[in-house]
């Protein structure tokens, strides 16, 4: 062989070499993983090794070490087929979740909250369960055992696309030394609207006479939801048909009226101002104020790391109903995932796990104070134990949001065009609701 | 783990690799072409960097353009619409006008303010003062802040309350006219102030190292000469310091006008009520909305507001920019 041929035999093998560099099957990063993602053992023979799935969730470092010691480290040790590693994106998470679905690099198992699914259900990315899960005996694939007004955030079209693992309804929650000081009884299932506001303005309190209150009876600054007022006034922001957005109903207008009467009011709430300078569940935590309605895991701490004496009671009665938000987390599966059936029994398992380590679990039967105060280290027995029966209470009022497949452009106009206006003095209830439900209505299915 | 990244390692050194084989082909196959030995050296050497703008730069851009005239969403195969999301942008979208009329107003302050400043504070700076290049390093240490970091840190000091610096700074001022001072980023008619106040905090400091470099390569002898005819400090400043300077206020007002128009970090970590920044709201229509169409749109319709503006600087500046050894016409 001359020089010439040896240099052209060189160049060959160096283009094949990036070419294979280039072009490599990905592989996984935790070197425990046995073979390629989703993957499947060749048909009709004993799988010699478990089938990896991946599962990418916005868990923070604390969350992912506990998913990964309470829930996956057990299933992973108790299965032969599969076997799930976690890839935890906690910042920008569904920036990274659609680049990634884009790039086909997308994991098998992903976190979604309530407002996504039918987005990501609706343009293809996600596998339709509902066949799969039919076929699986298991009080967890059984999707009539889930509170149905949570489990239809997993559902499009009909069709199921994710299991909840959380339903979270809003409780109220008061320190119960602010009431004492006071002299006021403390919340029950007696109170209503008014009852409520009054309460508020009674324990706004200006306790240095500088001109501005130094605790307040609540606070508000679009959380909770609007929409939670709305429902118990009879109202909808969105229809269960998912045709209309009614806001400018007289129940909504009554429900958002409401709403108007407390957020950044003085007289019973902290300003925008306050809030944005002392922080606004900071503001609760360290005592300035009386109540706070807030998801029914939420735990509250003092600054030195010591469990607040904090009760709970469910919200206040609405004049058509107690309805409560419930926040809702599902785990969806990649439409794209190489091993449908495995992936549906991996996923079972995996909810399994996650709806006895996260409360409220959506299923209803385990929706129980035992599994609620099993899930919370130590540290929260004393405050937990004191709040489990309203949190119980409210799940028989609770409901999630009626989801489009277009939900963030939605909120993002409800809120622009509605919300932040309303709350500004920027016109009437009445008259924004009448001019926005247009727009928002051009955003429906 | 280890394993991941002994394969990882593996790879990056096959690529290099395979770069120097195709290095080494392209130069055989320019010189079998016959072209000289020099040449051929040098279009090799480029040619990792021409692969790399080839891959990494014009086929985004292309693709960008092309995605603009669909209806793309990230997740699925994307459908031609045309000119569709260019009409919508221009003829519908009153957000798309609202970010765009904040975006070039914050453009229009910042630029010539942050100019201004860092002007006075590099001529300051050329007056002798002892330790100067601790004061550049001073003057620069900003710069390289991360963007979101300086976002936080400013969006805390522009508080509406008595934790916010500049308000409780500033109170005797406001208290003057029984006032409490602005809201800054919690009221609209406040936002745009507060950001143009935040944009000093870089620019302010890049600018000024940049323009005292400048300053410093002004010949001494033509201030001698300037003072030997009796001018005073105004006339050189204004007959010497700003001609000599106009190539580098030239280089700074293009690089201020590009940054301006693009800004992004700060929109993106400070919340505001109402209209944010184009860049922002191209994020927002691209990665929440999955309007990924769309967002590119925006992009290229940016692009074209980034290029009429810096070719009217361009064309200016025959009338303002002086080189030294220029003849003018």
């Amino acid at each position: 062989m001359n020089t010439r041929s040896m240099r052209l035999a060189g160049l060959t093998a160096a283009m094949s070499l990036l070419i294979t560099a280039c072009g490599a099957a990905e592989s996984t990063p935790s070197g425990s993983a046995s073979s390629p993602s989703g993957s499947a053992p060749p048909t009709g023979q004993a799988p010699a090794e478990k089938v990896t799935f991946r599962l990418t969730t916005w868990a923070g470092e604390g969350e992912a070490a506990e998913l990964q010691e309470l829930v996956l480290d057990k299933i992973n040790a108790s299965q032969d087929e599969f076997e799930i590693i976690h890839e935890a994106a906690p910042a920008d998470y569904y920036t990274k979740l659609q680049t990634a679905l884009a790039g086909g690099t997308g994991a098998d198992f992903m976190w979604l909250s309530q407002e996504y699914v039918a987005g990501y259900a609706s343009r293809g990315a996600l596998l339709d369960l509902t066949e799969p899960l039919a076929g699986i005996d298991s009080a967890v694939a059984n999707v009539d055992r889930y509170f149905p007004d949570v489990m239809q955030t997993a559902l499009y079209q009909d069709r199921v696309y994710g299991l909840p693992w959380i339903s979270q309804p809003i409780v109220l929650y008061y320190n119960p030394e602010l009431f004492d000081a006071a002299g006021i009884a403390y919340p029950d299932a007696t109170w209503d609207w008014d009852t409520f506001a009054e309460t508020a303005e009674a324990l706004t309190k200006d306790t240095d006479g500088d001109g501005t209150p130094d605790q307040y009876g609540f606070s508000a600054n679009g959380w909770p939801p609007v929409h939670m007022f709305i429902w118990q006034a009879g109202g909808e922001v969105i229809t269960p048909d998912l045709k209309s957005s009614p806001i400018d109903s007289p129940e909504a207008i009554a429900g958002a009226e409401f709403y108007k009467r407390l957020i950044f009011n003085a007289a019973c709430c902290p300003t925008e101002d306050t809030i944005a300078e002392q922080g606004f569940s900071e503001m609760f935590k360290a005592g300035t104020v009386a109540m706070f309605m807030g998801g029914a895991s939420d735990t509250f701490e003092s600054a030195d790391g010591e469990a607040l004496d904090i009760r709970a009671a469910v919200v206040p009665m609405g004049p058509e109903s107690r309805t409560t938000f419930a926040w809702t987390g599902s785990t969806v599966v990649n439409a794209t995932v190489e091993n449908p059936e495995l992936a549906v029994k991996a996923l079972v398992a995996l909810t399994e796990g996650i709806q006895r380590w996260k409360i409220v679990s959506p299923n209803m039967d385990l929706a129980t104070a035992d599994v609620i105060l099993a899930s919370f280290p130590e540290k929260w027995q004393a405050q937990k134990s004191q709040q489990v029966d309203a949190i119980l209470e409210a799940t028989k009022d609770m409901r999630s949001f009626n989801v489009i497949p277009r939900q963030q452009e939605w909120d993002d106009l409800f809120w622009r065009e509605f919300q932040d206006l309303l709350y500004h003095d920027q016109g009437t209830a009445s008259d924004l609701a009448a001019a926005a439900r247009a727009n928002l209505e051009a955003l429906l299915p | 783990m280890i394993q991941w990244y002994a394969e990882t390692l593996l790879r990056y050194g096959v690529v290099a690799a395979a770069i120097v084989g195709v290095m080494l082909l392209t130069y055989r196959g320019l010189r079998a072409a016959g072209v000289r030995r020099e040449a051929a050296t040098g279009f090799t050497l480029i040619l990792p960097w021409f692969l790399g703008f080839l891959i990494w730069n014009l086929f985004p851009l292309a693709a960008s353009l092309y995605l603009s005239l669909t209806n793309y969403n990230i997740l699925q195969t994307p459908e031609w619409v045309g000119l569709a999301n260019y009409q919508k942008l221009i003829g519908e979208d009153q957000q798309f006008w609202a970010s765009l009329r904040l975006t070039l107003a914050y453009a229009a302050l910042t630029v010539p303010l942050g100019l201004a400043l860092s002007l006075l504070a590099a001529t300051l700076l050329n007056q002798g003062v002892r330790g100067v290049g601790v004061w550049r390093t001073v003057y620069y240490l900003p710069a390289v802040l991360p963007a979101f970091v300086t976002a936080l840190l400013w969006r805390l000091m522009l508080l509406p309350t008595q934790s916010g610096l500049v308000n409780t700074a500033t109170e005797p001022i406001w208290s003057l006219f029984g006032d409490k001072g602005p809201r800054w980023f919690l009221d609209p008619n406040t936002v745009l102030w507060g950001f143009v106040i935040m944009s000093f905090w870089g620019v302010f400091g890049a600018n000024t190292v940049i323009m005292l470099a400048g300053l410093k390569n002004i010949p001494k002898d033509l201030y001698d000469a300037a003072e030997v005819d009796g001018a005073g400090l105004a006339a050189k400043f204004r007959h010497i310091t700003i001609p000599q300077l106009t190539p580098t206020l030239f280089y700074l007002l293009i690089m201020g006008i590009i940054a301006g128009v693009q800004i992004f970090d700060q929109g993106l970590f400070v919340r505001v009520p109402r209209e944010n920044f184009l860049n922002v709201y191209l994020y927002t229509q691209g990665f929440t909305f999955f309007n990924m169409g769309y967002a590119s749109a925006i992009g290229w319709l940016m692009l074209v507001i980034i290029l009429v503006m810096t070719l009217a600087v361009f064309r200016s500046s025959q009338a303002w920019v002086y080189y030294e050894g220029d003849v003018r016409r």
